[in-house]
């Protein structure tokens, strides 16, 4: 099933593509840095819900259902093999010969992986869901456009900021360590994070190439289209005689073989006739002072979903600083008195 | 005097090929002509276009000699890009040309690639919307538009981009009758609109003759004619390359004087150069169908894609034994869904379909396959193989038939589509008439019971449509039932034995076709485009010509005798 672009007027569709991809971005981090799986649970019901209000509900199930075993695995791997020295012991799963202990830690852990995993995957879905293909790329290419220097500046010292605090947060040891008194310290550090904010700032406004953001937005199209071709040739296949569902294990890889040369036989075909279409509208004019009909602008919602996962991940920080951020692993071992 | 358009003593030769695909071709256009260049299929008419706006020699390689001129730029020395900013180019498959998700940005695809101000670019693709009568459609998905939507796109696409010259490479070939006449229609405004040139290549004379100035007929790589309309019709026909409307040659048979070019004009022109009789010709009795025991029956039959609307509503149908079933009706109708029952590959909602006496809902595919063969609209989407051979063996092997046998089964198939030189070539080398037919000989290698087969005559050639016919026929009298969908229904009524319409999901009209071609009501509900023969028939039923006649024979038998009688002024 091909994640394709749903049509919607959701909160979610009306968000800047920009901002989706930070999103993306920004909930991968805070799945890595929150580690408390009642919390992660919490965010990942918090998107679903978003979730289901954009887009057919029965359709982000259909998708989610297949990686449920998977992430399961996944889940079950950690609960079987995180075993910290110091950890809860509560059984062995080989009781006579104490062969793989099963811990408090690592069943909390799996159960958090599990939730890890899927905010990663529902944030993917969402975005490729809710966004034409069109406007990921637009956000993605570069586009010839002056900014303020004013506006340049504040956004960098903005990001830098972010930045600095999350760094004191994640590795206030390594920096309390490097050979400066506070005062220092604390110019260097904030003199380094506005000089990667700078280049981060750089970078993401500076884009794609139109060549390589042409390509992405055709790969996008291709693949509906593959998923109907690929119905058209087993159509074909089955009005000729041929099983295309046969019990045997060794002929349905035969069979998925003879499904194989006419699709690339396709996806040839296609590829010429797109290069020869966007030949003929003029692709190659002048690539570098290519316009674009659409302006991608961030409203209101966009920087309110912005402050939102930054205020997540240096929140999840500090709380991990703090030393409270697994209040569900402490309160169950207090409960079960260790 | 500058041309627009010129090619001085042009001849290129693709990297590979055998023989050249263009051969010393000399031609100037001037800026503002409306220029129509026919020839049979493979004569080089596509590499001529594509040679305008510099695909060959820069993305299509082999050896260009002579030069081609554009507007002055030598195309040898200008980019593509560049070239593409003076010439628009329409090809014929409109889905292959489209590279976005919505028509807005498909339009403003090549003023983005222009550099043109967002501003300008919002205003161009309004307008080109508005010219090509898609205004409201901005956000669709161009993929899922109809042929003559997707078609009149990507004419707004190339509109939008401003070009000086436009170059339609058989813009009609894929669309069915309601939509050829809408893109024709468009294609001609547009350039009468802005005053620009226009390059038209189209295989259906009848439709787009009294449209254009000049008519230019290439073969073999060649000019082979070149002038005013009138004065090339005047000169006559080339056998096999070059025939003229029957009209035409209708017109000149009774030494009308000038030419006309639709039934209209032909019918005044007659009645202004003829005291016109009457007709009377001993009435040919209908032909009877078969009336063998049914083989395939459709009893109330439901289907909806999205279980909202209905794509088939309660349709009826018995086709006995041996009959030559024409299935017609505009794009959307329902045929294809009709059609697609009959070998299981969609399953009624309600009602049942029987195929040579087994539920086709309950029978798998590849079982029913041993004895319906069915044929797809499109060849490219049925290939399976890489070559010829792998092509038509797939099904025998897959119907486990003995390999010794194969051999001659393919070679039969073969030879009965005319394909047995290409025995040993592989798919990529056939041009798509050609890939048609293989897939027709890959079906009737199977040796069905029962043929289905869906529009096998699209993009064709006149002649290659005809040959297909021929060869349903010939299929049809050896004992094979066939079951055809089609929009030419001058061949349908020409070749086949009944006709159903199906209009909105419903059976509209099961009957003969003498019944079906004076009923113009019904014809127009339905969008079906009645051959120019057929139209000059129907002017003429008060003079006693039957208004079902189709072909230029039976036809030029009456025109001869109202005129003959009267004898000529």
């Amino acid at each position: 099933m091909p994640i394709e672009f749903q049509k919607g007027e959701s909160t979610l569709h009306r968000l800047d593509a920009r901002t989706k991809l930070l999103l993306f971005v920004g909930l991968t981090m805070v799945a890595v840095i929150i580690i408390d799986p009642i919390f992660i649970a919490i965010l990942f019901l918090v998107l679903y819900a978003f979730g289901a209000r954009a887009v057919d509900r029965a359709l982000l199930n259909r998708n989610l259902r297949v990686l449920v075993a998977i992430f399961s695995t996944f889940s079950l791997f950690q609960i079987l093999f995180f075993t910290p020295e110091d950890a809860f012991l509560l059984f062995h799963l080989i009781p006579g010969r104490e062969w793989i202990p099963v811990t408090v830690e690592g069943l909390i852990r799996g159960v958090a992986v599990f939730f890890r995993f899927f905010i990663v995957v529902l944030s993917v879905h969402l975005m490729l869901y809710t966004t034409p293909p069109v406007y990921l790329v637009l956000g993605l290419t570069r586009r010839e456009r002056r900014r303020g220097l004013l506006r340049t500046a504040g956004v960098t010292v903005l990001l830098g900021a972010v930045f600095y605090a999350a760094a004191r947060l994640a590795i206030p040891e390594q920096i309390a360590r490097l050979p400066f008194e506070a005062g220092a310290q604390m110019a260097l550090g904030a003199a380094v994070a506005v000089l990667a904010a700078f280049v981060v700032f750089g970078l993401a406004t500076h884009g794609l190439p139109p060549e390589m953001g042409l390509a992405l937005s055709l790969g996008f199209a291709t693949v509906g289209i593959l998923s109907q071709q690929t119905q058209r040739i087993t159509d074909a296949q089955k009005a000729r005689g041929y099983d295309v569902k046969p019990k045997n294990l060794i002929r349905r890889v035969r069979v998925l073989t003879a499904l194989l040369l006419p699709i690339f036989l396709a996806t040839l075909e296609r590829s010429q006739d797109i290069a020869v279409a966007i030949l003929a509208r003029a692709f190659d004019f002048n690539i570098s002072a290519r316009t674009y009909r659409q302006e991608l602008r961030f409203a209101a919602p966009d920087y309110l979903v912005m402050a939102l996962i930054v205020g997540l991940i240096l929140g999840g920080l500090a709380l991990n600083a703090m030393g409270v951020g697994n209040p569900t692993e402490q309160f169950v071992l207090r409960a079960l008195g260790a | 005097m500058t041309f627009d358009i010129e090619f001085q003593d042009v001849s290129f030769q693709y990297e590979g090929a055998r023989s050249p695909a263009l051969q010393h071709v000399n031609l100037a256009v001037r800026p503002g002509e409306i220029v129509l260049l026919t020839g049979p299929a493979g004569c080089g008419k596509t590499t001529l276009c594509s040679c305008i706006n510099g695909l060959v020699p820069h993305y299509h390689e082999g050896t260009l000699t002579g030069r081609v001129l554009v507007r002055g730029y030598d195309t040898k020395r200008a980019r593509i890009g560049g070239l593409s900013s003076l010439v628009g180019l329409v090809f014929q498959d409109p889905e292959s040309q489209l590279v976005t998700a919505s028509v807005a940005d498909e339009v403003a695809f090549g003023p983005e690639n222009l550099g043109v101000p967002r501003d300008e670019i919002t205003r161009r693709v309004a307008e080109a919307l508005q010219a090509t009568r898609l205004a409201g459609y901005d956000e669709r998905d161009p993929f899922s538009l109809s042929g003559g939507e997707q078609q009149a796109t990507v004419i707004a696409a190339i509109y939008a981009m401003h070009p000086e010259i436009y170059v339609m490479d058989e813009p009609l070939a894929n669309l069915d009758p309601a939509g050829r006449a809408q893109v024709l229609r468009l294609v001609i405004e547009v350039a009468r609109r802005r005053g620009k040139t226009l390059f038209l290549v189209e295989h259906s004379l009848e439709e787009t003759l009294p449209f254009v100035e000049r008519l230019i007929v290439l073969d073999g790589g060649r000019l082979v004619r070149d002038g005013p309309v009138e004065q090339v019709l005047a000169a006559g026909d080339i056998p096999g390359v070059f025939t003229r409307p029957p009209i035409v040659r209708l017109a000149e048979a009774v030494r009308l004087d000038p030419l006309p070019l639709t039934p209209q004009d032909f019918y005044v022109r007659l009645r202004d150069q003829y005291p016109l009789g009457r007709y009377s010709e001993e009435r040919k009795k209908e032909p009877v169908p078969p009336d063998g025991s049914a083989v395939i029956e459709f009893q109330d039959v439901h289907f909806s894609y999205n279980g909202q609307h209905a794509a088939l509503d309660g349709v009826n149908l018995q086709i006995a034994q041996g009959e030559l079933v024409a299935i017609l009706g505009r794009n959307g109708s329902g045929k294809t869904t009709l059609v697609r029952h009959i070998i299981g590959l969609l399953q009624p909602e309600r009602g049942r379909v029987t195929v040579l006496g087994q539920d086709a809902s309950r029978t798998p595919v590849h079982e029913l396959a041993r004895r319906v063969g069915f044929c797809f609209q499109n060849p490219n989407h049925q290939l399976v193989a890489f070559n010829v051979l792998d092509e038509i063996s797939f099904g025998l092997n897959a119907h486990g038939i003995a390999s010794e046998e194969i051999d001659s089964r393919i070679q039969q198939s073969l030879e009965f589509v005319g394909l047995q030189e290409y025995r040993q070539a592989e798919i990529f080398d056939l041009g798509k008439g050609q890939r048609q037919r293989l897939a027709l000989a890959s079906v009737i290698a199977l040796r069905p019971d029962i043929l289905v087969i869906d529009e096998p005559t699209t993009g064709q050639d006149p002649r290659m449509a005809q040959d297909i016919f021929e060869i349903l026929r010939r299929l049809n009298q050896a004992g094979t039932t066939v079951l055809l969908i089609t929009h030419n229904l001058g061949l349908a009524a020409e070749y086949a034995t009944r006709a159903v319409v199906v209009r909105a999901g419903r059976i509209d009209f099961d009957g003969s076709f003498r019944e079906l071609l004076p009923d113009l009501a019904r014809l127009r509900a339905n969008s079906l485009e009645l051959p120019q023969t057929t139209l000059l028939a129907s002017l003429l039923a008060a003079h006693g010509v039957q208004p079902w006649l189709t072909t230029y024979e039976q036809l030029a038998q009456a025109v001869q005798a109202l005129t003959g009688a009267a004898g000529a002024h």
